[in-house]
């Protein structure tokens, strides 16, 4: 009886654990595609109503859906708090970001970058830099979204087969 | 002394998870994970089986006085 | 009676080896050798009883020790020769299992020669040579 409760608690564990991962990668995409709306919706603030990065910032976070609009806002309360420069906010933020979602390596490395160009130049600079990590956010998005369709099923099913395999070498 | 039975379920159960998961592996296209997660599981039977080879081994041993 | 639970240990294990033959020859090759372990296993509490009997007619019989145990030595050679043959030939390598045999018949000669020296002189020992 007690061994029956066992076998079913590890399989549930693997099951579980397989059910992340596939939800991480159809989440990656999703996220990839808010941060490319935000950049957009940024680019549209600074560039036509050439409002201040603060003011921006909380303009996108009014504007998109939740884990994202927290971000945005959080940056933007900081930039009050601190008067220094904007990247080691930013930074700090993403790093909080990349630490609970499941955005990878290359996507934060992707929002780093474009967080050292940002406040640092006039408009079009600024335009153009924006139009660079949203280039850069497609090719990550077109590869998260292979992922997803390759691997999505194939991680649950492994998932499972391992929690029956462990189960049968205990057995 | 009787053997127990179940192991034989066991090595067939670890073959066809076994098999299983190098199928899917394979179809995704990870070819060499699926040869390694085969070679695990043919040495992970291959233990049980070395175990009870063991036995068996010893058990002539000591029935035909074939010690030493 | 055990004997069915043999043949039914038999039967499910062909139809698992079946199963798994096409996807993981090597684990079903495995499967084929714990189920010839088991049944040697079972069989050698039987043979255990045999030989005990054995013994003690030996015993009984007066019959030098070593006799006895060298016979019973010989028949476990060829007990383990012929498992190690028939585990290897079920592998499909038929020239390592014939090796094997040899090997195992080499054995049993050298285990013979006592007996076989014991009995030459005692020939000579009842037709001295001059």
């Amino acid at each position: 009886m007690i061994k029956l409760l066992a076998s079913l608690f590890i399989i549930g564990a693997s099951v579980l654990l397989g059910n992340e991962y596939a939800n991480n990668l159809v989440n990656r995409p999703r996220y990839i595609r808010f941060f490319k709306n935000a950049l957009q919706i940024l680019e549209a603030e600074i560039v036509y109503s050439q409002e201040t990065i603060k003011e921006s910032l909380h303009a996108v976070s009014n504007q998109i859906p939740e884990p994202l609009a927290t971000l945005f806002q959080h940056i933007a309360d900081d930039i009050q708090h601190d008067q220094d420069e904007l990247y080691p906010i930013w930074e700090k933020h993403i790093h909080v970001f990349y630490r609970s979602n499941p955005i990878q390596v290359d996507d934060k490395e992707i929002l780093l970058q474009f967080g050292r160009t940002l406040g640092q130049h006039d408009v079009i600079q600024q335009q153009k830099y924006i139009r660079l990590a949203i280039n850069h956010l497609e090719r990550t998005l077109k590869e998260a979204d292979d992922k997803h369709h390759r691997y999505g099923k194939m991680a649950r099913s492994v998932g499972v087969l391992i929690g029956i395999f462990i189960v049968l070498l205990l057995l | 002394m009787t053997l127990d039975t179940s192991v034989l379920f066991q090595i067939a159960g670890i073959g066809i998870i076994v098999a299983m998961i190098h199928t899917i592996l394979k179809q995704m296209g990870k070819e060499e994970y699926a040869q390694f997660v085969s070679l695990i599981g043919f040495i992970i039977v291959l233990l049980f089986v070395l175990d009870s080879i063991s036995d068996l081994f010893q058990q002539i041993r000591s029935v035909f006085f074939l010690q030493g | 009676m055990e004997l069915f639970e043999v043949i039914s240990i038999g039967v499910i294990a062909s139809v698992l080896f079946l199963l798994i033959k096409d996807k993981q020859p090597t684990i079903a090759f495995l499967v084929v050798l714990f189920t010839v372990i088991y049944f040697f296993l079972f069989i050698m509490q039987y043979v255990q009883e045999i030989l005990r009997l054995i013994a003690y007619l030996g015993e009984r019989a007066n019959i030098n020790s070593v006799y006895i145990k060298t016979i019973l030595q010989i028949i476990g050679i060829s007990y383990i020769t012929e498992i190690g043959a028939n585990i290897v030939r079920d592998a499909g390598l038929k020239s390592v299992a014939v090796k094997i045999e040899m090997v195992g018949k080499v054995f049993i000669l050298i285990l013979a020669i006592p007996i076989f020296q014991s009995l030459i002189e005692t020939i000579i020992n009842i037709f001295p040579i001059t």
